[in-house]
């Protein structure tokens, strides 16, 4: 068995260190001297660079390192995984592009097409992260006005009718949402891979339409017995239902040579953090079940990052000192290999790692923690025995 | 007035370029690996285009081929100068999520996207693509596509509830409302669609015609823009065949199948009825000829020099 690990482009921008929460990468705070891609050149002008060379390096460190790719987040304020991912597809090798995305905003048919349009230019490396949740104030910003369940409902019909056209020609298919008929890609295109299928979303009704269309069932980090039996659950609705599911887990470490290190780093980043500050990251209301269940977490009534280790090497304050899940893997580079191996015994099947800031920390988490892996399960094995 | 040169790259034509499922093996060592591939050859066509002085490419939407959105982007970081313009149905999903990701790539690339809006179709080649708008609302939709993306980029916060498409305090933050917005450019001979580029458009292209035609249709676009208040720059799709002889041209041009609407002659002729078009008002040149590559160099290198030599000269002496 083998354990797929991706890696993360910040399409949102990158902060160079977890003590500062500007974006000095990229251009999402005001650009100054400090900025890099896009920057300015010694006399304040713009230095002809744009945050997609920032994104290239961190995809071919991530890529050379040995992750299988990265996952490309999707929000109101990030670039476009559609548009970064053609972009960088030719100056890649193996690097590939697992692209966030709301299914709901895409023609199904005309999705077919991008997918296998972008198989041929990438050598086959495109993958989903298929988002449905959400919901609340967002989706009305783009556009969406379905409901919670509704959503699952067209995602699962978005999915039918995206694999039935590539599965050949006179397709057709009468849903609540897509109705096709005599559809199909040409030969051409219908002879790439589809990409594959990881979801999300904590819900029931997420769970439903992962069981028909997953091939991974992607869960932010939650306190591990939490996470095990959430991964537990999925797996034995998908068995049910005479599929098969693999689990994954998204999360982002602080690994340092010593444990001692990797604490200083969180708690300098906790220490610059002002009041005002820990108030935004409380998060906005939600109809995401995911978000609601780190929301639980409470980071911003913490007085001291110590308030928020919620077990050994696990802590709960993340998303004070940037945008996304609460919970992360703290620790020196054996504990935290050995955190992962720890995830991996209890059913995870893949992870999207990420560190602060992307580009150095692929490197690291490559060259450090990954190697480690595994030792820990071998030692549980020969107990076993 | 600048005149813009754009070359088409039909990603349908010479379908077995560089295709590596075309190979045929056999005599000769071939260690092309797969990842050796068609994108290789748009971006050749590409580069070509740019270092023959081209503006731009126009990458019209061959449903059967590859996504025109996906091949210019995967191209752009290669042709670092030239506009790139993806032809794309109004069918292709969210006007909110279209609207992003052009704002996405015009801040990658230096704000060098346009938009081309791809006819609808028939209804049954719409049905095929799981598109089941009323022949009647067509040109509405296409309306209500471009208001909901412009209104996103340029407005906070932008609400919009139409037949087709609808937003609630919709729009783009910083730094994503900083680029402009792509030209848009429409097509169509139809009343409804000189109607839509009246009100919608900011460059009309027209299919390749006799200039007493398209004439006639330039001044009916412009009688319904000066009506909404609105000036719409004009535009030709037109396939050219040239040669340093002009015998040669009609020969190749026989050969080629190309329309009757084809410009084929020497080179200075086809210069010279470009200069004609442009006289007459065109401003947006989409060239067109099949061996997408070859052609490019060839007008690139004899025609476009000639072209803009005479242009300018119609300039200085207006």
């Amino acid at each position: 068995m083998t354990i797929d690990f991706y890696w993360r482009l910040p399409s949102h921008g990158c902060h160079g260190s977890l003590r500062d929460t500007a974006y000095d990468r990229g251009d999402w705070s005001p650009i100054g001297p400090r900025n890099v891609a896009p920057g300015l050149d010694r006399n304040g002008e713009d230095d002809g660079f744009r945050y997609i060379d920032h994104l290239a390096a961190i995809a071919k460190a991530a890529e050379s390192v040995g992750f299988l790719g990265g996952l490309i987040p999707s929000f109101p304020n990030t670039d476009d995984p559609w548009v970064i991912s053609p972009l960088l597809a030719r100056e890649t090798r193996a690097f590939r592009f697992m692209i966030a995305f709301q299914p709901g905003f895409l023609n199904p048919v005309h999705a077919a097409r991008m997918s296998a349009s972008l198989q041929r230019a990438t050598g086959g490396r495109t993958v989903f992260n298929i988002i449905t949740g959400g919901g609340g104030p967002s989706q009305l910003w783009w556009g969406d006005g379905f409901s919670h369940d509704d959503r699952y409902g067209r995602t699962t019909e978005f999915l039918d009718v995206f694999k039935g056209v590539w599965g050949g020609d006179r397709f057709s298919y009468d849903g609540r949402f897509y109705q096709v008929r005599d559809g199909g890609l040409s030969s051409l295109l219908a002879r790439e891979e589809i990409p594959e299928i990881w979801f999300s979303g904590s819900s029931d009704a997420a769970l439903e339409s992962a069981a028909r269309h997953a091939d991974y069932y992607l869960s932010w980090l939650e306190p591990f017995d939490q996470l095990a039996d959430k991964f537990r659950r999925v797996k034995e609705r998908t068995a049910a239902l005479g599929g098969e599911q693999k689990c994954a887990v998204r999360v982002d470490l602080v690994a340092r040579p010593t444990e001692e290190e990797a604490w200083a780093e969180v708690r300098a980043g906790f220490e610059s953090l002002g009041p005002e500050r820990r108030q935004q990251a409380r998060g906005g209301p939600t109809d995401s079940v995911g978000a609601a269940r780190q929301q639980a977490l409470r980071p911003s009534e913490a007085t001291r990052y110590e308030d928020l280790i919620v077990a050994p090497n696990l802590w709960g304050g993340f998303s004070l000192l940037r945008g996304g899940p609460a919970l992360g893997i703290v620790g020196s580079y054996a504990q935290c290999a050995a955190r992962l191996d720890e995830l991996i015994a209890r059913g995870t099947d893949a992870f999207i790692l990420a560190g602060t800031p992307h580009l150095e920390e692929a490197y690291r988490i490559g060259e450090e923690v990954l190697p480690l892996l595994g030792h820990k399960a071998r030692v549980l094995l020969q107990a076993a025995e | 007035m600048t005149i813009r040169v754009y070359w088409q790259l039909d990603v349908a034509e010479d379908a077995a370029r560089s295709e590596p499922g075309a190979r045929q093996s056999g005599l000769f060592r071939d260690v092309r690996p797969s990842t050796l591939n068609r994108y290789d050859y748009y971006a050749q066509v590409a580069q070509a285009a740019a270092q023959t002085a081209f503006d731009g490419l126009f990458v019209p939407h061959r449903p059967q081929s590859d996504d025109s959105n996906i091949v210019v982007a995967a191209i752009a970081r290669e042709a670092p100068r030239l506009s790139l313009i993806p032809e794309f149905p109004a069918s292709a999903g969210s006007a909110v999520y279209a609207a992003k990701q052009a704002v996405s790539f015009q801040r990658q690339t230096h704000e060098r996207l346009g938009w081309a809006i791809a006819d609808a179709g028939e209804a049954a080649e719409r049905a095929r693509d799981g598109d089941h708008v009323p022949e009647e609302q067509v040109h509405a939709r296409v309306e209500e596509f471009l208001t909901v993306a412009r209104g996103v980029h340029a407005e906070r916060p932008f609400s919009f509830a139409g037949a087709h498409f609808e937003v609630e305090g919709g729009g783009f933050h910083e730094p994503l409302n900083r680029v402009a917005f792509p030209k848009v450019f429409l097509q169509g001979e139809s009343e409804e669609a000189l109607a839509l580029s009246a009100r919608a458009a900011d460059v009309h292209l027209f299919a390749a015609a006799p200039l007493s035609r398209l004439g006639g249709l330039a001044g009916t676009l412009d009688g319904l823009a000066l009506r909404e208040g609105r000036s719409i720059e004009l535009g030709l799709v037109q396939p050219v065949l040239a040669r340093e002889d002009a015998g040669d041209a009609r020969r190749d041009a026989a050969r080629a199948g190309l329309p009757d609407t084809a410009i084929a002659g020497s080179y200075a002729e086809v210069a010279e009825r470009l200069a004609e078009s442009a006289a007459s008002g065109f401003r947006h040149f989409v060239l067109a000829a099949p061996s997408s590559l070859e052609e490019a160099y060839r007008i690139g290198q004899h025609v476009l020099p000639r072209f803009r030599a005479l242009t300018e000269r119609v300039a200085a002496t207006a």
